[in-house]
Formats: structure tokens, sequence, C-alpha cells
């Protein structure tokens, strides 16, 4: 029992890694504006497809394919932020059932020219096994894993340490004070939106590595993107990165120690536990009650 | 798309053509099919692959005989019941003569009793429940059910004698009736079997797997899933290494597409198929059928789209008979149908009482070296069984 | 934002209006429009009832949720399952269906103290929750296999209400009650309340206004309407399986259809259910068969940006401009 969880526990924590590149995406842009884009799971899908297209197409290593990956899904995230900042009325609601359309336009894209057969990597190193003691692994899994840790790392380090960072952070704290103090809240925004953009590229890439996908996953990322969202709590990045993995760890223990049916399941149930119980999630700073 | 309309009609034309010197002056009676399928949503995929072999059925039924030109009306059920139902009443409104449905017992149901309403008689081959055969219905009908699928997986595991088998299944419909069947049958010949459940949205296997490997310590694994499973749990097993010897799952799994796409995870694998690869069929209708899917598609005939050839053939043989003797539109056809007894490339095809096909038994194949080899049942077999034989 | 007088007795401009709506409603059956037409628009008439429940929810209770599928799911299982197995007559299982979605609403009241998108998902993941436990529950539900043997609509004073027709003029005649319980609402004191604390829940808190206890009774109305949609809908296609009872579709096409009419007023999530609807299955499909819910997606999208009150916003910001302008609400 004690292999099955701690292989359990390492299969979670490789899984969350994965989860966690997803979620960084949206969390840095609902942290600078306070808009949840919906649509963001369905451009990690494209840029899934888009490492599909590069190992399919001219049969070169998944990971090739992130500057392809990273110009279609930035120019795309530049596009829908411009949508969004059209709104006047009612921002938040309105961006949510924007985003949520384009997330449909998005989805529906994909199948129209990719179909909706199943992809993944065909590539034998990335899905040759590697053991660290008694655990194992996909190199696959192992490598997502090390760029989700370098791109948070990064991404920690830009907020903390650089001008821009700092501003995101200013901006996302007080819209007008920050405006006062010589930023443009505008430009920082669209940065923003941008940071997440690409992020979410490199998650794409990442997942098509290590896991399958198809159209109509980009919604089901999208949801598990949100709720490591709630559970990092608003404000933290490294926050986001262990939501993840606790995500990723609970799914597999569930499975692990009570039903493989029931993953789902505890990952919803977690979700709502922390929504209700822990306002500012595991490692936010900030209220979010309404 | 465009391809398939130019390959299509010009093989059209070609058959055409040889019917019509056949057959010159005699005018042929139009009879219109009406087909639901789902062209889109989740459950496309099998409606694309349906549609393509019944339209290779129908180009030749037409080229078998000039009496009687079939054609289809077909409508896109979206994989959902609603749109079923509404394309069953659609087609009957508009005159169709009998109706082949689409994939899913979920529609397939709905869709059948309104088809029943109407007085239509309903073929299918993509809905396995027991419940839609239970119903009484006399004019609906399939040919392929899960009891099938079952006798096919069981025959061959109980062949191999194993001590443990531990099923991995998907809790969606077909994957949750079949496990459920074969842990009683395999359980009642004293293997002991277990049944790990698991929620279809998993893409990682590793701690069922694991659990597997730890706990149940099996001779054979078997994937009771869907194609993205497959890959999730054989790339698990590959990681892992469990001691097992054989991997078996079910449908869509031996399939050219599948090695094509997933080389390395395949070797050794046995699923469910009726054909070896490359297609070895060895009766002359068989053959026919590769060759026109082949033309008029580009690739090679599987699974799902001979299900739905065979159903084709076997409902427009039966509409042939009923008009000929005039019996079409006096309500016939499941008079016909019932007479049926042919063999075909899935074996022989009879109707009993409740619509069901009671020879329905599929043969396993296994992946080797790109090839698939029939190795279950020993009458169908190209080719010996390799046991232990896994895809590491 | 005009409060009208809480007034019961119809002006001449609505009489007019209802009587047209009615010969609209009637004119399907009276030409004879077929069976197939008559399923289509039965269908877009469960999305109405469905997209009138949401916008309901978005509007008075200033609420929006990204998962009715939830109570529209619950409401066809309680109601296929009570008359199923406890052998009720389908016209007491239908409303009980709704009201144990109102009941599996109970559940959700801590969600009412979530800002926007937190509420939003949160009504998501009980919809997620409720189909992975029908699922499981296989003894009482049929799990994945579903539902079938179930009563479907009865016949009732000769009328057989399960033909088309009689499913038509039945689905209507609820959807009419529901839009009328909801006018009824929007003109009494508590339409007003809320209303207001869609504007601004501070100050109406401070003017005493208990709003957690109306957006509460919102919530339950709204479940209530949704559970009533689903449990009709079950008993006209005879066939329920938790995936296509708690389908993100029945999450997704009332938004569609409440935000394309306009979510602020009561007959225009009915008419955009109707229009979207039948623009999906009549003109959508034909242009692309596989994948038409883009253009669906791109209404949506296109909607939010120019026209966020829907076509009855916009049509009422048309008339409305020669008397010189619709007073803006600023953000």
């Amino acid at each position: 029992m004690f292999e099955l969880v701690l292989q359990a526990v390492f299969s979670g924590v490789l899984v969350g890694s994965v989860y966690a590149l997803v979620a960084l995406g949206l969390a840095v842009a609902f942290g600078a504006m306070r808009i949840i884009n919906l649509a963001h799971g369905e451009l990690v899908l494209l840029a899934a497809y888009m490492a599909y297209v590069v190992e399919g197409r001219f049969g070169l290593n998944p990971w090739a394919a992130i500057p392809l990956a990273l110009v279609v899904v930035v120019s795309l995230s530049w596009v829908i932020f411009k949508a969004v900042d059209r709104i006047r009325e009612h921002r938040e609601l309105n961006s949510l059932i924007l985003t949520f359309a384009v997330g449909i336009v998005l989805t529906n894209a994909i199948l129209l020219i990719f179909a909706s057969d199943v992809r993944s990597t065909s590539s034998p190193t990335l899905q040759d096994a590697i053991s660290i003691g008694d655990l194992f692994a996909m190199k696959g899994e192992i490598v997502a894993f090390c760029v989700s840790l370098v791109l948070m790392g990064a991404l920690w380090w830009w907020l903390k340490k650089s001008w821009y960072g700092r501003a995101v952070r200013a901006v996302s704290s007080n819209r007008e004070a920050a405006g006062l103090m010589g930023i443009d809240p505008a430009r920082i925004e669209t940065t923003a939106f941008l940071i997440a953009g690409a992020l979410a590229a490199f998650a794409g890439v990442a997942l098509y590595t290590m896991s399958v996908v198809q159209p109509a996953v980009g919604h089901t990322f999208t949801v598990k993107a949100f709720i490591v969202t709630v559970l990092a709590g608003v404000g933290s990045i490294p926050g986001v990165f262990l939501g993840a993995l606790l995500l990723g760890v609970t799914e597999a223990l569930t499975v692990t120690l009570a039903s493989s049916a029931l993953q789902e399941l505890a990952g919803m149930v977690l979700f709502l536990l922390v929504l209700f119980f822990l306002p500012n999630g595991l490692f936010g700073a900030r209220a979010r009650r309404g | 798309m465009v391809r398939r309309i130019l390959v299509s009609a010009a093989l059209g034309l070609a058959l055409g053509a040889v019917g019509a010197t056949a057959g010159h002056a005699q005018s042929a009676t139009k009879i219109v099919i009406g087909a639901h399928m789902p062209l889109t949503g989740s459950l496309a995929r099998s409606g694309h692959a349906f549609d393509e072999g019944m339209r290779v059925a129908l180009e030749a039924c037409n080229a078998a005989q000039p009496r009687h030109r079939f054609e289809v009306e077909e409508i896109d059920d979206e994989s959902t019941p609603a749109k079923a139902v509404s394309a069953v009443e659609k087609l009957a409104a508009s005159g169709a003569a009998a109706i082949i449905g689409g994939y899913g017992s979920n529609i397939v149901g709905p869709a059948s009793d309104a088809s029943d309403k109407l007085g239509k008689t309903y073929v299918t081959a993509g809905a396995v429940s027991d419940e839609l055969t239970a119903r009484g219905l006399k004019t609906f009908f399939r040919i392929n059910n899960n009891a099938g699928y079952q006798r096919g997986i069981a025959g061959l595991i109980t062949d191999l004698k194993p001590t443990a088998v531990s099923i991995v299944a998907s809790t969606k419909e077909a994957p949750t009736l079949l496990a459920e069947g074969l842990e009683k049958e395999l359980s009642a010949k004293g293997i002991k079997v277990t049944v790990h459940k698991f929620d279809p949205a998993i893409t990682d296997f590793k701690p069922i797997v694991n659990k597997i490997k730890v706990q149940d310590k099996p001779d054979i694994i078997m994937m009771s899933a869907y194609e993205n499973d497959y890959v999730g749990i054989v790339r698990a097993a590959k990681v892992l290494k469990p001691d097992v010897k054989l991997i078996v799952g079910a449908w869509s799994l031996a399939t050219p597409k599948m090695s094509q796409e997933f080389p390395d995870l395949m070797t050794n694998v046995v699923g469910t198929s009726f054909l070896p690869f490359p297609v070895e069929v060895k009766s002359p209708e068989g053959l026919r059928f590769a060759e026109s899917y082949k033309a008029m598609y580009g690739k090679e005939i599987e699974y799902l789209s001979s299900l739905a050839f065979v159903e084709t053939m076997v409902l427009c043989e039966a509409m042939v008979r009923s008009a000929d003797a005039g019996t079409l539109d006096k309500g016939g056809l499941p008079a016909e149908m019932r007479k049926t007894d042919r063999p075909s490339i899935l074996g022989r095809i009879q109707f009993d009482a409740t619509g069901d096909n009671p020879n329905f038994a599929l043969s396993m194949g296994q992946h080797r070296d790109g090839k698939i080899v029939l190795v279950s049942p020993k009458g169908a077999a190209t080719g010996p069984l390799v046991y232990p034989g896994l895809p590491w | 934002m005009s409060a009208k007088p809480a007034s019961f007795r119809p002006t001449m401009p609505e009489t007019i209006a209802g009587v047209a709506l009615l010969l609209v409603a009637v004119a399907p059956i009276v030409f004879d429009v077929g069976n197939y037409a008559l399923g289509l628009l039965v269908s877009s008439l469960v999305l109405a009832g469905l997209g009138l429940s949401w916008a309901l929810l978005g509007n008075l209770g200033g609420m929006v949720s990204f998962g009715h599928a939830a109570f529209f799911g619950v409401g066809a299982y309680a109601s296929a399952l009570v008359s199923a197995r406890l052998g009720l007559p389908v016209v007491v299982a239908v409303p009980l269906g709704g009201l144990v979605a109102s009941l599996s609403a109970i559940t959700m009241l801590p969600t009412l103290r979530l800002s926007g998108p937190y509420f939003a998902l949160a009504i998501l993941a009980y919809a997620q929750i409720f189909r992975i436990l029908a699922t499981e529950a296989a003894s009482i539900t049929g799990g994945a296999g579903g539902l079938q043997r179930y009563p479907s609509l009865p016949t009732i004073l000769g009328l057989d209400l399960s033909s088309r027709t009689g499913s038509y003029l039945l689905v209507l005649s609820v959807v009419a009650v529901f839009a009328g319980v909801y006018v009824a609402i929007r003109r009494s004191h508590v339409g007003i309340a809320l209303r207001a604390i869609a504007e601004s829940e501070v100050a109406t808190r401070v003017v005493g206004v208990d709003s957690l206890r109306l957006k509460a009774w919102m919530l339950l109305l709204s479940a209530f309407m949704a559970g009533v949609f689903g449990a009709l809908n079950a008993h006209v296609i005879g066939f329920l399986e938790p995936d296509y009872a708690f389908g993100g579709s029945w999450s997704m096409m009332p938004i569609i259809a409440a935000v394309f009419g306009g979510y602020r007023t009561v007959l225009g999530p009915i008419c955009g259910a109707v229009a979207i609807y039948l623009f999906d299955q009549l003109v959508a499909k034909s242009l692309i068969p596989v994948g038409h819910e883009i253009l669906l997606g791109v209404v949506l999208a296109v909607m939010v940006l120019i026209a966020p009150n829907g076509i009855a916003g916009f049509v009422g910001g048309l008339l409305d401009r020669p008397k010189g302008g619709r007073p803006h609400v600023a953000t």
C-alpha cells in the first residue's frame, strides 16, 4: 500500500505540474485584469495541436513546436484581449460570456481543421520510462515538470524583480493609483494577457507530450485551471504551482485509495471545499467573496 | 471532402455504367433508405466510419441487381437522442422505406422507438445494450451486441487459462456493460477477476496500473475502453512494467490506424477485430468491399465501416426480396429480414425473434510489426498468438 | 432605470402584443407544419424555458450560472425515476422533478456569497458532481446505461400529450406560465428590490433589504423552472443517461439564447432560444455539418460586443433613440 501511495503522489505531482502550467496563464490574466479567460483551455489545446503539426508533418520533436505555438497562441491572445477591452458595461460578466464564446469558436475550429481523432506524441524517447528508485514516470512527464518549474520560477522572479513585473502587480492592486504613478494600465494589461498566452503555449506543447488531446478537451482544461486558481488564491505564483500539485495528488490518491471512477469528483469537491471554507485560497492574499 | 465526392461520383458512374449496360432498357424503381448518424458531436468518428461503410454497401447493392435503385437520405443526429428522433420522423415523413440507425444505445433506443411507432423497419450496428432487444419491437434489427464482444474476448482469455485477470473499464455505457459481463463469465470459470472502473476524463493511468501491478498481480490486463484510454493505459503499463503476460482490449484497438499512430505502444496488444491487416479477407464479397472502400475513401476497411457495410447489405437484400414480392409497401420487410441467413465478413447473419443476431461473435486480432494477425477463435485465425506477448 | 408601477393590468400595447404572440404560438398547429418541424419547436421551447430560468437568475438574482445543466438533469432524473419506480402519474412527477431540483439548489446556497465568475463555475462544478453521482448510483439511475423504461406524457382530456402536437402545446403552456410568473415577480416589490440589488448591493443593504434571502429564493425558483423543463424534456425524449441529462450544452445554449435575445427582458430568452435553435438546426447545420457550433460561438461573441442587451435591447435602443437616447448605466 505504501509503495502505491508513493507512486500515486509522484504521478500526481507530475500531472499537477502540467496543471500548473495551464493554470499559470489563467492566473496571470486574472491577477492583472480581473478577467477570467474562459477560452484559456482552448488556447492550450491549440498549442498542443501545433505540436502535433510539427511532429506529424515535419517529424521533429514536439518541443520544437514552441516557436510556432508561441506565435499562434500569443497572437490569438492579443485578439481576445482587444475584444475584451472593448466591453464597456458589466465588464466581469460580459467578458466571461465573450471568452466563453471564443472558447466555443476555437474548439469547433480545431474540430474542423484537425477532426476529432485523439492525438498524442509518438516519440519513443518521450514515452520511454524513467525510474527514480522505485518510482516510475515517462520521460516526457519529467521534461514537462522541469519546464513547468523553470517557467514558474521565471515568472515569479519577473513579477518580483523586474520593473514590468512590479508594474503588473501595481495595476492589479490598484489600477488608478498605478496610473497616477506613471504606469499605463492598458499596456500593462496587454502585457499580462500576452504572457498568459505564452504560458498557454508552453502548457499545450507539454500536454501533447505526456497526455492525449482531442478537441473536446479544451473546456476541461479551462475548468481545471480555474480550480487551481481558486485553490491557490489570488496573488501568489508559487501558490498556483502548489495548488496544482495538490489537485494532481488528490486525483491520484483518490484513484489509488478509493475508486478511479471518482477522480473527477474529488477535484470538484476539493474545489467547492476551498471555495466555501478558504476564501483566500490556500496561499492567496486577497478576499474573494462577493 | 471534395475528393471523396469526386471519387464516389466516378465510382458511381462506373458502377452505374456497368449496371446500365447490363440491364439497359429497364428503368429501376427508386427506393429511399433513411439513415441517421452522428456526423458531429462526441460520436462523430464512429458516425463517419459508419457512413462510409454504408455508402459502399449501397453501391454494391445497386450494382448487384438492376430492378431497384437504392438511395440514402442521411441526417446528422449530432450524437443526441432528441435529434435522432426528429431525424427518424423527418425521414419517415419524406418516404424512407426503412431506417439505418446510428451509434450509441442511448440514441438508438429512442430513435428505434420512434421508428417502430411509425411502422418503419430499423437496422443498427452501433448499439449493444441488452435493453434494446428486451422491448419486444418487431421492427428492430441489429447485427452486433454486447454478448458477441463478450464471447470473443472471453473465448480468447479462457483458452489461455490465466489465474487472474484485471479489467480496466471506462464508466461509459458500453465498456461498463462489457466489463460486468466479462467479470461474471470469467469468474464462473474460476478465474480471479478484479474490475477497476475509471472516469473517462482520466489521462494518467499510472495509479490504476500500479494498483494492478502491486495488488492484483494478474496474468492478463483487459481494457474495456476507447482509443484515448488505450493509449494512456498502455503507456502507463510500459512505464510501470507490471508482470503480466498479455494486454487485451475491446473495440477500435486492433486497427491499422492505432498501429500507424502509436507503433511503439501496440506491439503484441490484442483487440477485437474482424479482419487481419493487411486485409486478407477470404470471401469475394469482403474483397470487393475492401477494394471499393479503398477506392472511395483512400483507406483500409476497418471495424466500424465493416459493421455498417454488412448491416446495409443485409437490409438492402431484404428490401430487394420484399420489393420483388410486392410486400415492401405493405409492411412485409420485417418478415423478409427474419428470413436472412447469409455469411458475411462478420460471420453468419441471422435474426432471432427479438431482432438480435445470435451468431455474432468477434475474432481477436494481435498487433505484430505493423500488421494485425487474427488469433482467435481457431476457425478464423490467420496466425498463432504470441503469448506471453507485451509492448515492451 | 425605470421602476414600473406595481400594477398587473396590462396596457393596450401589451394586450396587442400578447394577442400577437398567441397567434404566432398556435400558428404551427393551425398551419400543420408537420411532426419534424413541431419536434424542432418543442426542443427549442425546452431551451426557451431553460433560458428563461437562466435569465431570471441573472437578472433578478444578479448571478450568472455556467452550470444550469445541474438543475435540468436533476429534474429529469427525479421525474423519470419517480414515475417509473414509484408509479406516480407524470403530471405529478414533472413538478416534483422541479421541486427536487430546487432541493438540490439548497446544497448550493453557500455559493451565493461568491462573486461573479466564482459562482458561475461553482455551479458548473455541481453539474459535474451530479453527473458523476448519477453515473455511480447505477442501481438507482441505471448508471451509464441509462434509463429508458419510464412513462411518457399522458393523455389528458382527450389530447395525447406524447404526440408532437400535444407536447408542443404542453411545453408552450409551461413556458407561458413561467414567463407570466417572471413578469409578475419583476413588477412586484420583490422584483424592484432585486433589480436594485443588481445595481448596488451595498446601498440596498443599508436600506434594509435582505439581499441574501432574496437571492436564495431566486436561485431556488430558477432551479425549479430548469428542473421542470428537464423533466418535460425527459418524458418527451424517452431516454435518459448522465452525459445527456447533465450535458454541457444544457448549460451553454441557454446562455447563448438569452444573451442573443436579450436577457434583461422576458421575451428575449424565449425568442432568442427559438431563433438560435432553429438557426442552428436549419441553417448552421447545412452550412457547416461538422462543427457548426462555431457559428453559434461567433453569434454570441458578436452580440456581447455590439449588443450586450441582445436583440431586444438593440431594438429597444433603436426605438428609444428619437426620444433622446437611453440613459446609460455606467460601469
